[in-house]
């Protein structure tokens, strides 16, 4: 009876793994599509998700006793509340956002911390109390019960969730729809927690009928909870990449992608420049490449007749979308491609007369990888003898901030790596034309001599871009900069220095709190906790690095970033197996363990350093493995140090969450961007040293 | 003796707390005034308490329009903001300081934003086509429009940029230099730099080059008609007609700048009204008819409205940009209520961008961007049917 108990707790426990990283990974999407999608959003919805996971978990040392003492129908319960809060979290994040704020608006670094931390609060908090309450639960029917079977089994469920998530339910069901479907599975195996007799009581059936209503209801919430201010919604469709919507306002239709506007089909001005600044500085156009495309492009392409245009574009979703709703014409000489670009050309032998990048500002290391150094030279290498290459950015047209002034120089730097002539026009927005000929700045005049008409150029250009602004724009520069690289995204770390400059706010207050409260937490912490807060920075941070680093060698690739992923939560599993079983090794497993730690990282990017271009893609594979599995068996080791109490095992919980949260944040917002992948690598091989010392001087 | 009710107590509580409240303004005291003052700041916007500078810089020069009170407080009475403020703080435009008692203003002969455009991308129409403007501006601003193209200079204090030394005298010698035929304070808020404005504008008029004010309209009588003495046409913004959407979008009132407008046609200044149609905010039809109602009784149809296209911008970054349905609507809707010359901006191509007559509906400027011919006009008259078109057509007039 009681083993029958054990199983069915520890199936929830799996159960609520698989529910927990599903709607986790939804809800950051959802908030990533509500906010600014740059990286400091994206680690601070992370790293708020596990520090109120890790408040939750120790939180469960206070309160899981007297009235929330531990009880299989308590345990029911709360997961069966966890399974309604997840679809309530989703729409609240969608709903609440216009709301609080003004519809349309964008919301600074604070402002959207609190909301994030707000919304999430509840569920996540929940959550991390449920994992060390169900050990609780599982010490009353025996006590002593080795925590290590509910890591492995939490362990479980993560690793299926985020399988099941990231292979099949991204596919298949929009957000409301697969937190039904996960949740449901979990209702059910909270519900079937307590034997037959007790379920039928009114205190759990209710409940139970009231979770599966919410549950069901969310469903039809869907579409009319993505409601804006200003338009109709027309199209709607989650892709692996994100959330593609098309609304329609007085006939006019806007994409939105990830809840912010990326073109309408009335944009004249931007079609214009982007497609004849460069292309009217050639003599004739064969091939063209385009990298993303927009509104009226096609239209101004045509008016040279090219032979072939290459429109590439990763997300199939936003192609047919913009194809269905007359958003883009479908030309003749048009092959549209959907993979990465970078990986498009490193596949390609063509060479093109014009590569057009269309993309939006570098705010996402997947967004900066096309405005380096490597990006650049790869475009070089297909461009013809009398080619030119055109890329955007945005700077104010009348006076440009420090910031700015930084941003531009670096990109002048980068490009002037490879081409020798580059010429910067102040248009709608910033576009760089680079070529290895001399560029004519009289743009009006080459298209009259081609007798191409135009609605804004020929009209506009002479009073907008004048030589005087030419002049002024290039004095703006400043030579005392270094080129953006794929190992040192540079431009990331300007992006937030403008995104804090919009709302006049500096990060220095958060981060000063997070500092503090960080050095309260280490004094206070135990060794074998410091060991695992350090392991949990480390499996966080070197995720991240993979993930950039296999982005900057072979390309987004949906599939096996979702694979990168799956390993790093996959390899915890083994790992907690080995080290339940060498458990007795002590404080030596965390030396040798630290020690492979180090080591790996090391081997890691002294082999991207000196053969990047040519390491296999397992390679990335089997580091996130050997940090995840090395994770793993630290933790049974910390908690069998820790004693068989249960304020041992919640201290451990939270630690390694804890950590999570802080590797996540450091490596994302400040050592990547500002230092570079070597030295993040160092920073995170340095932490571990520190850890290794401290085992090995013995902290006691 | 007769008892008084509890009733009439109260009442007669309630009515003098009700006058206390209006209070005469000549009655206050200092502190009382300062108070007062301090409370109608408008939503998000507010001073910067303590944000002065240790001491003053070469572009400081004493504050235009001040009033001393309550010891060291100062009221600045530029602007309808009014700010009081302490020694030591800072306006909320981000350009005055409280330095011992005395108000200066800290932007002053150092421009951050240097430019000559055309004088229809101010945009004025109707004011000497095809001239140049030599444009100026300082930073800061008196309003806090999420959607500000121009931001990193207007929601920054004059410390915070790169600037030129360009005070009135120079100023003007290199716009006559550049062949410019106005100068522009333009870009940020000009009302924000006005002792600055102001001194370059008289030189300016004396050195026979125009000046044009392209401001909010956020701006005190006084100050105003002081400037109407030397601005020779002027682009207003009205941004909606909804004090509301004044407090949301733009951290301002409505009222003060209706009277700025009152204000210009009073003081026969050429001005025109410029409303970006922001979607689901500025775009109700109810609202707009209203709007040019209240431009056509109060200052006539003759100024030209521009209605411009709002594209994604700043912190209002997550609208879609506005249909060209919708600013045709508007434009109608203008022209309805007996509006004359109503055009539509940010939309090339549009045969709104064109001037045509109001009287016989033929075409009196063609504008192709900048690129301007006038089949039409001939000596400010319609070449078509002599009606006589409203604006300043040649520098003379």
């Amino acid at each position: 009876m009681k083993k029958k108990a054990e199983n069915r707790i520890l199936r929830l426990v799996i159960v609520t793994g698989i529910a927990s990283v599903a709607s986790q990974l939804l809800i950051i999407r959802e908030f990533l599509s509500r906010f600014q999608g740059n990286e400091f959003v994206i680690a601070l919805i992370i790293f708020s998700w596990l520090v109120l996971g890790g408040t939750g978990t120790w939180a469960a040392r206070a309160f899981g006793r007297g009235f929330l003492a531990p009880c299989l129908e308590r345990l029911s319960l709360l997961s069966m509340l966890l399974a309604a809060l997840s679809p309530l979290t989703l729409l609240a994040a969608r709903v609440l956002r216009d709301i609080i704020f003004l519809p349309g608006s964008a919301a600074g670094f604070y402002a959207t911390s609190g909301y994030i931390f707000g919304i999430a609060a509840p569920y996540c908090l929940l959550l991390g109390f449920l994992l060390p309450y169900s050990l609780f639960c599982l010490r009353v029917l025996q006590p002593g019960f080795p925590g290590t079977r509910v890591y492995i089994a939490d362990n479980i469920g993560d690793a299926a969730g985020g399988a099941f998530f990231s292979f099949l339910l991204v596919f298949i069901a929009t957000p409301l729809q697969s937190l039904f479907i996960v949740n449901s599975v979990l209702l059910a195996a909270a519900y079937f927690l307590l034997p037959p007799e007790r379920r039928l009581r009114v205190q759990i059936f209710l409940p139970a009928a009231i979770v599966l209503a919410v549950l069901a209801t969310a469903l039809f919430m869907e579409e009319p909870s993505l409601k804006r201010p200003a338009g109709r919604l027309v199209h709607y469709e989650e892709s692996r990449y994100g959330r593609v919507e098309i609304f329609k306002y007085e006939g006019q239709h806007t994409l939105f992608i990830d809840g912010r506007p990326v073109f309408s089909d009335q944009n004249v001005i931007q079609a214009e420049e982007i497609v004849h600044y460069p292309l009217a500085q050639l003599e004739s156009v064969e091939n063209v490449l385009l990298i993303s495309a927009e509104g009226k492009m096609m239209r101004e392409l045509k008016k040279y007749n090219p032979e072939s245009v290459d429109y590439v574009e990763i997300d199939p979703a936003v192609t047919r979308t913009l194809f269905n709703y007359g958003m883009l014409e479908q030309i003749p000489v048009l092959n549209v491609i959907h993979r990465d670009a970078r990986l498009f050309l490193n596949s390609t032998a063509k060479t093109y007369d014009a590569v057009i990048v269309n993309l939006p500002e570098p705010e996402t290391f997947q967004i900066n990888r096309f405005f380096t150094k490597s990006f650049f030279r790869l475009t070089k290498q297909h461009l013809t003898e009398k080619g030119i290459f055109c890329f955007h950015t945005r700077a104010a047209g009348n006076y440009i901030s420090e910031p700015q002034q930084r941003k531009l120089s670096i990109l002048y730097k980068t490009a002037s790596c490879f081409f020798s002539d580059i010429l910067m026009l102040p248009g709608e927005r910033l576009y760089f034309l680079c070529a290895d000929f001399e560029i004519d700045a009289g743009i009006p005049a080459l298209l009259s001599d081609k007798n191409i008409n135009t609605q804004y150029i020929q009209g506009y250009f002479p009073g907008n871009i004048t030589p005087d602004r030419i002049d002024w724009l290039k004095n703006q520069l400043i030579s005392d900069v270094a080129a953006n690289t794929d190992f040192s995204p540079r431009l990331v770390g300007i992006m937030f220095s403008q995104w804090f400059a919009e709302f006049d706010s500096t990060p220095v207050l958060f981060l000063g709190i997070l500092a503090l409260g960080l050095i309260t937490y280490l004094a206070r912490s135990r060794g074998e906790e410091f060991v695992l807060f350090t392991t949990g920075a480390m499996t966080m941070g070197s995720e991240i690095l993979v993930i950039f680093a296999f982005q900057v060698f072979f390309g987004y690739i949906y599939f096996e970033i979702g694979l990168i992923v799956t390993v790093f939560l996959a390899g915890l599993l083994p790992g907690a197996f080995i080290g339940e079983r060498c458990r007795n090794l002590g404080r030596r497993l965390f030396l040798i363990t630290d020690a492979l730690l180090i080591l790996s990282v090391t081997a890691f990017i002294a082999a991207l350093y000196f053969a990047g271009n040519i390491l296999p893609e397992f390679v990335f594979l089997v580091f996130g493995g050997i940090v995840s599995v090395a994770c793993g068996i630290q933790f049974p080791v910390a908690l069998h140090l820790g004693g068989p109490e249960n304020p041992a095992a919640v201290r451990a919980f939270s630690a390694d969450l804890i950590g999570a949260a802080v590797g996540t944040l450091v490596v994302s917002v400040v050592l990547m961007p500002y230092a570079g992948l070597l030295w993040t690598a160092g920073a995170l091989a340095a932490m571990k040293t520190i850890s290794l010392s401290y085992v090995f001087l013995g902290y006691e | 003796m007769n008892n008084i009710s509890r009733r009439k107590f109260l009442l007669g509580c309630g009515g003098f707390c009700f006058w206390a409240g209006l209070g005469v303004p000549g009655l206050m005291t200092g502190e009382a005034k300062a108070a007062d003052l301090e409370s109608k700041s408008v939503g998000r916007v507010h001073i910067f308490r303590d944000d002065a500078p240790e001491k003053l810089w070469k572009w400081s020069r004493e504050a235009f329009s001040y009033e001393k009170i309550s010891g060291s407080k100062t009221v600045c009475n530029i602007c309808p903001n009014s700010c009081v403020l302490s020694p030591g703080d800072r306006s909320i435009c981000r350009s005055k300081v409280n330095m011992d008692g005395t108000l200066y203003t800290l932007a002053y002969g150092n421009p951050c934003s240097v430019h000559i455009d055309p004088i229809e991308k101010k945009p004025l129409y109707h004011f000497l086509p095809r001239s140049r403007a030599f444009s100026l501006a300082e930073a800061g601003c008196n309003f806090r429009c999420l959607n500000c193209q121009n931001w990193e200079i207007s929601q920054a204090r004059p410390s915070e940029v790169r600037h030129y030394d360009l005070f009135p005298q120079q100023a003007v010698e290199r716009a006559l230099r550049s062949g410019a035929d106005a100068i522009a304070y333009t870009y940020s808020e000009p009302i924000t730099f006005f002792e600055y404005t102001i001194d370059t504008a008289r030189i300016a008029k004396q050195q026979g080059l125009k000046n044009l004010l392209i401001s909010n309209g956020y701006i005190n009588q006084e100050p105003l008609l002081a400037l109407c003495e030397v601005i020779d046409a002027a682009n207003i913004n009205l941004k909606s007609f909804d004090d509301k959407l004044y407090r949301k979008l733009n951290g301002g009132r409505l009222q003060p700048v209706l009277d700025t407008f009152r204000t210009l046609n009073e003081q026969n200044v050429h001005f025109e009204m410029t409303t970006l149609v922001v979607p689901g905010y500025v775009d109700d039809p109810e609202m707009i008819r209203n709007m040019c109602k209240w431009i056509t009784d109060n200052l006539g149809g003759g100024h030209p409205l521009h209605f411009l296209r709002f594209i994604p911008h700043y912190k209002l970054d997550r609208l879609p940009p506005t249909p060209v349905s919708t600013l045709e609507q508007m434009r109608q809707i203008a022209m309805e209520e007996g509006i004359r010359y109503v055009y539509i901006g940010n939309v090339p191509g549009h045969e709104a961008n064109h001037t045509w007559c109001h009287n016989c509906g033929k075409l009196l400027i063609k504008r192709q961007g900048y690129d301007l011919s006038l089949p039409g006009l001939e000596d400010g008259r319609c070449r078509f049917c002599d009606t006589e078109i409203p604006g300043v057509w040649n520098k003379k007039t």
